[in-house]
């Protein structure tokens, strides 16, 4: 990793021809993946809008809250989540495998296929071709589209590590490998199980549940961590502290997540081992959550106060700790005393926001920050936007899970005392469901200034001064910027 | 970690086993727990009735999917030792014949999916089939949700309505009756709601629990 000493001017050449290189692939994506966090933003909004005023759009049909959210849930996951994923995951495995993209345009094209194959997957939705299985609510004649699709994207990014000139690999390389080796099998098993005839109905819910335990953690939680690992040591210019800690982090996620997430059915009619392993297997989640945040802090030790001043910095440490507080909850809810007045109720929903958003949405914003300004030559136009974009994010996410979990805890205490009638659960829970509408304008908010700040950048008009990169406060003396300023030197 | 063809072993062995001991192996053996039950319905009496054969079960669920249902209403009953559902009136069935129970898997015999729910913003409807009775009243409140039920926070679903002039007496099955232009006009169920109310009716997940079954 870098160290505070300037590198080599080949060095700097090599990197200013990979940015180049990903330029377009990689603005595409990000750009779209900003466009569909915006929609499911607003949508989430919107959504948690109808809980409290279900007869907010009684003239238009289909706008009912069953297709709302999951177009929602569908655009924040395969819109935004996974395309941020391709563009932070293109750019790392380029550049720590020191490999040129050959064919940008291939890869545009995958890109335009995807955002079709999503779009109408989301329309499918909200036609009624929806099918109610979270996570994979598109038609099920969307997969095999999907999935090739997928696979014509990652294709480049196993090539390019394939062909690394040198035999070493980080362990960000290996985090992202793990996610695109995981995403077509997991993805293959749940619709070739849900979508078969015959087999056991029930199964085929607690693969679901499984499907989306691993679709955070193995698919979108190894690209954050990835780039985490990259950002922290750059930023800072030291070498991460422990690479056998990284190593354990990375084994031990592998190892347990595959085994997570059927306990989101306790007490379901499928065999009670399922729920109990996958508990189990939550609380072994803890290792590599802890590894990580441990690894990062002592990176960071006497830097610490710099993820005040670098966006990317910022943003990605509070999506490692974000990760830490999510595996925390989910240990919870899927133990019996908690889960079984959590469970089946909104807080479910809320603890996967803290991983989907406070996790992976945060580190992928940072990853953005970071690498944008190095593919378009100029730096973000405004620190002080990005300061708004973090602090709405922040304060939208944590008040988003926090009302969930609340309105999660309103409902699930009146559903355990059983003599109350049911409709009163439902009143319980709406103050929360109203706060939920508000974290999530909040976060819309946020996300219009993001996408305004990456449009100035797509057509480059960002910061050209020699001022170095754009920070959230004016910098400390000692920070380090001399990377950027000659790789822009070389650019130019 | 040199090369790429170890570590995708090592990757794939640690993938393949949560695989085949989570899904592919407890997936064979409910299948083949079910396959045995639906055999043996010879040998039990007639109460252990089952309810694959009942009407509407696919494309009833077709429209409970389309218009995301399970995102509200969770069809699942869990047993004591995992919350109170056993004990909410109505929720596990009929009480008074000692049927009440939590629901098992051979409940879904006959679904293509079991929408177990992933939250209960709307109550469980395993047997809402015993709770309500009345098509009439499944329609009001599908039409007007707020009508039937006060306080309740479901959407008004009118795409599963449609309006058509009244032609003698008004339907049985009509929600409203409105006036437009002189000429009266009826809102009454399309197929699908049909569809939706046979599939909510026939919801009657406390079937007598099969000897082959209580066995095991």
């Amino acid at each position: 990793m870098t160290t505070d000493t300037l590198p080599a001017v080949d060095d700097v050449h090599l990197r200013a021809r990979i940015d180049r290189s990903l330029r377009f692939p990689l603005l595409f994506f990000f750009t779209s993946a900003a466009g569909w966090l915006c929609l499911s933003s607003l949508l989430g909004f919107v959504s948690a809008l109808t809980l409290n005023v279900p007869e907010l759009f009684d003239g238009l049909p289909y706008l009912q809250y069953g297709r709302l959210y999951p177009i929602h849930l569908n655009a924040l996951v395969y819109g935004w989540a996974m395309q941020a994923g391709f563009g932070v995951a293109l750019w790392l495995m380029a550049r720590l495998s020191r490999n040129v993209l050959r064919n940008p345009v291939t890869l545009v094209v995958a890109g335009h296929v995807w955002n079709l194959v999503v779009s109408v997957g989301l329309l499918s939705i909200l036609f009624g071709w929806g099918t109610s299985m979270p996570w994979l609510d598109f038609h099920k004649g969307i997969c095999p589209v999907l999935l090739i699709s997928y696979i014509s994207i990652v294709i480049w990014i196993v090539g390019m590590f394939a062909s690394r000139s040198e035999k070493s690999a980080f362990v960000s390389q290996l985090y992202i490998l793990a996610s695109v080796f995981w995403f077509p099998w997991i993805y293959l098993t749940a619709n070739g199980f849900i979508h078969q005839d015959g087999g056991a109905a029930v199964m085929k819910s607690a693969v679901n549940s499984w499907y989306i335990s691993n679709m955070i953690y193995m698919v979108l939680a190894p690209i954050a961590l990835g780039a985490s690992y990259y950002i922290v040591p750059k930023v800072t210019g030291r070498p991460v502290f422990s690479y056998a800690l990284a190593n354990i982090g990375f084994w031990s996620l592998v190892l347990f997540t595959g085994w997570t997430g059927m306990s989101r059915y306790m007490g379901g009619p499928i065999p009670a081992w399922l729920p109990t392993v996958g508990g189990a297997a939550s609380i072994f989640l803890l290792i590599p959550a802890l590894a990580v945040v441990y690894n990062q802090v002592k990176t960071m030790e006497g830097k610490l106060a710099w993820a005040n001043y670098s966006p990317a910095l910022r943003f990605a440490f509070f999506g490692s700790i974000a990760f830490l507080v999510g595996v925390a909850l989910n240990v919870m809810i899927s133990t019996l005393p908690v889960g079984k007045t959590l469970q089946l109720t909104q807080a479910q929903g809320g603890i996967d926001l803290v991983a989907i958003y406070g996790f992976f949405t945060m580190t992928m914003f940072g990853a953005i920050y970071f690498i944008v300004p190095r593919i378009v030559g100029c730096e973000w136009p405004n620190g002080q936007m990005i300061r708004f974009h973090f602090w709405f994010s922040a304060y939208g996410v944590g008040a988003i899970a926090a009302f969930m979990i609340f309105a999660g805890l309103a409902q699930g205490h009146v559903i355990a005392n059983y003599t109350e009638e049911f409709i009163t659960a439902v009143e319980r829970g709406k103050p929360y469901l109203a706060a939920l509408a508000i974290g999530w304008f909040l976060i819309g908010l946020s996300n219009l200034s993001f996408i305004a700040q990456l449009g100035l950048m797509v057509i480059r008009r960002g910061r050209r001064d020699d001022e170095g990169p754009t920070l959230i406060h004016k910098k400390p003396e000692d920070y380090f910027t001399h990377e950027l300023v000659t790789e822009k030197a070389a650019q130019a | 970690m040199n090369s790429l063809k170890p570590f995708l072993i090592l990757l794939a062995l640690a993938f393949v086993m949560p695989w085949l001991v989570l899904i592919v192996y407890p997936s064979a053996k409910l299948k083949s727990i079910v396959t045995e039950v639906a055999y043996a319905k010879e040998d039990d009496t007639k109460d252990a009735v089952f309810p694959s054969g009942r009407p509407y079960l696919v494309s009833g669920a077709r429209v409970y999917a389309s218009n995301g249902c399970a995102y509200c209403h969770t069809q699942m009953i869990r047993p004591t030792y995992a919350g109170a559902d056993r004990w909410r009136s109505g929720w596990s069935g009929r009480e008074e014949d000692g049927l009440a129970r939590e629901t098992l898997p051979f409940d879904y015999v006959g679904e293509k999916y079991a929408y177990l729910g992933v939250q209960r913003n709307g109550p469980d409807l395993s047997n809402v089939g015993h709770r309500i009775q009345d098509a009439k009243w499944h329609y009001d409140h599908l039409y007007n949700p707020r009508k039937v039920v006060a306080g309740s926070i479901m959407p008004a679903f009118a795409n599963l309505f449609t309006t058509q002039p009244v032609v003698g007496q008004v339907s049985e099955l009509a929600v409203d009756v409105v006036d437009r232009g002189g000429s009266r006009y009826e809102v009454v169920p399309t197929g699908d709601a049909k569809a939706l109310v046979g599939y909510l009716l026939g919801m009657k997940k406390d079937q007598k629990v099969p000897k082959s079954v209580a066995a095991k």
